[in-house]
């Protein structure tokens, strides 16, 4: 059975739906990716599993719980911790606060997880004390994924974590993704950068119009005709 | 000489202001309403310190944080009691209901103390004279108390979780659910911490005036111009504002009537509206 389970997920943000039967899996360890035209749900998808969108119909496993429409603060609490794609730092908090904030449910010594972030984006141990709002986007990006960090946990939603960042900064943040899905995490991520982001997916979904048009691993994604004239650019 | 005189005043009723604004700010930032029963809580507080200093007799370091303590706890069971209630609604409603419950703490003062003013301590107290300036030892203890109360509230933001956490929900309340903060507990330390400090603000007002049941609500005003000034939910802002309302006040009584001093951070807070509503200290890093 696998680690986190959504199936035939229908809901929106009260009006109509956006999700008409979005179904998903990640397995203990997966890398997997949700592409996508824009407007296709994808952000959607990401909530609905987090409980940030209602769930009209269908159910979400994780680690053998049902979480849908579950608070985010018992959802954290299972092991699985959500990055969205805007405002994801706080701005007016330093470096270390935020990844503190990560880990504010626990009541154990955090000292081992501050420790292994830093470890992940040594750019962020060198400003520890600096305001994230003054921090580059790709820095902000480290210090959003780092606070998802904070609660160890099994499986990260990543709401494209490479938005509007240079080549060069696209390439590390994904180095590091792969460097954290090594320590055994789960990564389901939405990705504009798709033919990047599926060359190294163990697997990938292609949402349209708020339903799956095609599941694969990345690199029959990528070597799909149809998906490759369609969601890919050619 | 007679102006340093009134820039000493000006100080002593800024601090007043100032610590005052700093908690309303600090509420705002996290609440998102503006809460109009804060200066009634100024007065509830002021009335606990009569209660424990003046009718029981102990002495003003004792019943100062007592005074503080039982404001905060009635400020957490207002919250339990009504606005807890009406986390979903909108600022709109929210505000309405603090008025509301600014109504129901001044008539309760009211009922239990009567509509008269009252003193903590009957007598004259004999200022001090420095180099020709009359300075009272009671305003050495509101500058000194409304000093110790930013540097506590300051480490308190700073260095504390549940501070931090104030920080954080005042800055983005989303991020803080998503990632798993429990927002009703820093709701609740944020109308605990709030209280406390109208509380404080409450006794120095006392100590420098007289009780009186609208004493607090007649102060709101000024005490919105000082958050307003330095960008509502920004705590530190309200520093600056409070001492230069408290200043502006005082100085005003050379050119108007003392009785129009509420007028002057009713201007100044209009002005600022006019030209710079996010606040004069926003962009500024804290
Ligand atoms: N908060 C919201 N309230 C109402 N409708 C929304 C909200 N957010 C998104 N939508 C709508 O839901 C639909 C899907 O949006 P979603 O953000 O999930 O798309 P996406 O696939 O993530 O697109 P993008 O690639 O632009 O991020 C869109 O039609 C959008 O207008
Ligand atoms: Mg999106």
């Amino acid at each position: 059975m696998p680690l986190l389970e959504a199936t035939a997920l229908v809901g929106g943000y009260g009006g109509a739906d956006i999700l008409h039967g979005v179904s998903l899996t990640v397995d203990a360890g997966e890398i997997v990716v949700i592409i996508g035209p824009n407007g296709a749900g994808k952000s959607t998808a990401l909530k609905a599993v987090f409980g940030l969108v209602r769930v009209r119909q269908g159910h979400v496993r994780f680690d053998g719980n049902e979480i849908a429409n579950q608070r985010p603060d018992r959802i954290v609490r299972l092991g699985l911790c959500y990055v969205p794609q805007e405002k994801n730092v706080f701005a007016g908090l330093s470096v270390h606060e935020n990844l503190e904030m990560g880990a504010f449910i626990r009541t154990d010594d955090i000292g081992s997880e501050l420790a292994r972030v830093y470890e992940i984006f040594p750019a962020l141990n060198e400003r520890r004390g600096t305001r994230a709002g003054d921090l580059s986007g790709g820095q902000r990006q480290m210090v959003a994924i780092g606070r998802a960090l904070m609660l160890k946990p099994k499986v990260l939603l990543l709401d494209e974590p490479t938005a509007g960042l240079s080549p060069r900064m696209i390439e590390l943040i994904f180095d590091r993704i792969k460097e954290i899905n090594r320590l055994g995490i789960g990564v389901l991520m939405v990705e504009q950068n798709a033919k990047f982001a599926l060359s190294f997916a163990h697997r990938g979904y292609v949402l349209a119009m708020g339903q799956n048009r095609f599941e694969d691993t990345g690199p029959n994604l990528l070597a799909n005709r149809e998906v490759a004239e369609m969601f890919l650019g050619g | 000489m007679e102006y340093v005189q009134t820039l000493i005043y000006g100080i002593v009723l800024g601090s007043i202001i100032a610590v005052a604004g700093m908690a309303l700010s600090l509420s705002y930032g996290i609440l998102r309403f503006a809460n109009f029963a804060h200066g009634d809580l100024l007065t509830a507080g002021a009335y606990f310190g009569f209660v424990f200093f003046t009718l029981l007799g102990w002495p003003m370091y004792v019943a100062f944080p007592l005074a503080m303590a039982v404001t905060a706890c009635l400020t957490l069971g207002i919250d339990r009691v009504l606005f807890q209630r009406l986390r979903q609604s909108t600022p709109v409603i929210l505000l309405i209901s603090s008025f509301g419950v600014a109504l129901i703490v001044r008539a309760g003062v009211q009922l239990a103390f009567g509509p008269d003013t009252q003193v903590y301590a009957r007598g004259i107290e004999f200022p001090m004279q420095v180099g020709g300036l009359r300075i009272k030892p009671t305003h050495l203890y509101i500058v000194g108390g409304a000093i110790a109360i930013v540097i506590g509230l300051h480490l308190f933001l700073r260095r504390t979780k549940v501070g931090k956490a104030m920080r954080a929900m005042s800055d983005n309340a989303d991020l803080a659910r998503i990632s798993g903060i429990d927002t009703e507990r820093v709701i609740a330390w944020t109308w605990l911490i709030g209280g406390a400090v109208a509380g404080a603000s409450g006794v120095f007002l006392a100590m420098d005036t007289q009780l009186h049941p609208v004493m607090g609500f007649r102060l709101l005003l000024a005490i919105f111009a000082a958050a307003i000034f330095g960008g509502i939910g920004k705590p530190y802002g309200a520093i600056l504002g409070g001492l230069i309302i408290g200043i502006a006040e005082e100085f005003s009584t050379f050119v108007i009537s003392p009785a129009y001093k509420p007028a002057v951070a009713f201007a100044i807070m209009v002005l600022v509206l006019i030209f710079r509503p996010q606040g004069l200290l926003s962009g500024v890093k804290t």
